[in-house]
């Protein structure tokens, strides 16, 4: 038995090391042409190469999605706050949040641009879009989530619900706000690659996929996937690494 | 208000509540006076309604008839002005507070509530060091047995330097030893003091052990079937446990109890 500290960094390097090995072999073994899939070898080797403007293009796009995030957080702290306080407010906005929810977002995507107009602020407003609904969700859940018991105690000195809300329901609330963000980092991602195909830039990862696919640029087609896949990994060790600090206290994260 | 004057008052008080199997006559014609500076518990069977009758005397609840006073006025206004040191059932801690800031937060919300003064931060840190969590101020609930737990509990309810401590069952989830320890804790920390209480529990020989006078309560609806006086001299200390006059307290109560069931 190894440490469970080796463990806990050992077993996943070792899964991508065989998730990319198999592939490089299944390509080798069935000799599948470059131009169909390349090999990680390729890919890899690509992305080291042209390091910098695969660099550039992940910042653009990172800068895109992570504004998007910010914008949908701030919206749903505020509604969230307001419906956690007000049954009917929550019944009301309930079925309007689950349309958009279920609506994809490819489908409103370009009369977004339409709207907004070309450029940054449309692919920023389609990000907080498609992460709204899930961090409104999980703002409402968590604030109400509080215990009943501390609610009283509260309460049996006459505490206010502005202290209630600062003291009892906000941090009762972090929990759940980081699942929501962890979910948001995918859902960010997708809306800036998405809406920058439509919103007329000329830098940023969704840029450069569409013009390598138009080109039949494979290689550099799957460096600007991987570069994505890095972009995204980024997201969520940031997010861990924000939820380790600010919820030092919860036992669910200091026994794993 | 002379100092002889009852501190808690409540005449003719009722309570029901709607549930969807229909009404329930929570309490019903309940008249009590606690005098300053009394341990009274309360105790009866489940659905008697003695937390509902701590809540009305915490103005956590409004009686639908009769009065209720905490030194001459409303509930209400006592809990505004901070009046209560409330113990819950469980020990209901912020999880993401050290110990040392969990037993602050009582006199930290409601700032502007007059009146009563919160112990300084140094008879607080004095009064966990008497309950053993000296070596415990920066850790965090999830590192304190269920004891322990409590125990921060209880302080955090000592350290607002309220008149009145309300107390629901507070030990009801412990084992059986830390309760026998968690007893005389109370009592070590009562006796220093002196602020009236009240304390709903269970359990006849707590209540025997901790009381000035023992409120016996039926069900159906809420009642008050007898009060006893406990004669038992103070400090209160396990030799007592044993001892005839505490066996007979606790054969009287247990009667009252059996009676209140049968009526």
């Amino acid at each position: 038995m190894m440490p469970a500290s080796t463990r806990t960094w050992l077993a996943p390097v070792l899964g991508i090391a065989v998730f990319l090995g198999g592939w490089q072999l299944t390509v080798r073994a069935f000799g599948i042409e470059p131009y169909k899939l390349p090999a990680p070898s390729e890919i890899l080797g690509e992305l080291i190469r042209g390091w910098h403007g695969y660099l550039d293009d992940a910042i653009v796009t990172g800068r895109e999605a992570f504004a998007g995030f910010v914008v949908a957080l701030v919206l749903a702290l505020v509604v969230g706050t307001l419906m956690a306080h007000s049954r009917g407010l929550e019944q009301a906005v309930y079925p309007v949040a689950v349309l958009v929810q279920v609506t994809p977002i490819i489908a409103y995507a370009p009369a977004v641009v339409i709207w907004v107009g070309f450029g940054f602020r449309s692919i920023v407003m389609v990000a907080a879009i498609i992460c709204f609904v899930p961090l409104l969700f999980n703002t409402v859940t968590g604030l109400r989530s509080i215990d009943p018991a501390t609610h009283e105690l509260l309460q049996s000195v006459d505490a206010s619900r502005r202290e209630v809300f600062w003291h009892l329901r906000l941090p009762h609330a972090l929990p759940y706000l980081f699942t929501a963000a962890r979910i948001s980092v995918g859902l960010a991602l997708i809306g800036a690659l998405l809406a920058e195909g439509y919103a007329l830039v000329t830098d940023g990862l969704g840029v450069s996929i569409l013009r390598n696919a138009n080109r039949s640029n494979v290689v550099e087609l799957w460096a600007d996937i991987y570069a994505t896949g890095l972009l995204g990994a980024v997201g969520i060790a940031t997010v861990s690494i924000l939820e380790r600090v600010t919820l030092r206290w919860n036992p669910r994260l200091t026994d794993a | 208000m002379s100092p002889s004057d009852p501190i808690i008052s409540l005449r003719g008080v009722s309570k029901r509540f709607s549930t969807r199997r229909g009404e329930v006559h929570a309490l019903d014609g309940i008249d009590l006076d606690v005098a300053r500076g009394e341990l009274v518990s309360l105790i009866g069977p489940s659905g008697c309604g003695k937390s509902t009758l701590l809540r009305l005397v915490g103005g956590l609840l409004d009686p639908d008839a009769g009065t209720v006073t905490v030194e001459g006025a409303p509930p209400r206004a006592a809990r505004a002005t901070k009046h209560f040191g409330f113990v819950p059932q469980t020990p209901a801690l912020l999880p993401w507070r050290t110990v040392r800031r969990n037993v602050a937060l009582l006199s930290e919300v409601n700032r502007t509530a007059g009146g009563k003064v919160a112990l300084t931060t140094e008879v607080t840190h004095a009064l966990l060091d008497e309950v053993g969590l000296g070596e415990f101020l920066d850790a965090y609930p999830h590192e304190l047995s269920g004891g322990m737990q409590q125990r921060v509990s209880l302080v955090r309810a000592f350290a607002l330097g309220a008149p009145i401590l309300l107390m629901d069952e507070p030990f009801a989830a412990l084992d059986e030893i830390t309760r026998a320890e968690m007893r005389y804790l109370l009592l070590r920390l009562w006796e220093g003091t002196g602020a009236t209480t009240l304390f709903v529990t269970h359990s006849i020989a707590e209540a025997v052990l901790l009381s000035d006078r023992v409120v016996v309560l039926a069900a159906r609806p809420g009642r008050i079937q007898v009060v006893e006086d406990v004669t038992l001299p103070r400090p209160r200390h396990e030799a007592q446990e044993d001892g005839p006059e505490f066996v007979e307290q606790v054969r009287r109560i247990r009667h009252a109890l059996l009676q209140g069931r049968s009526a």
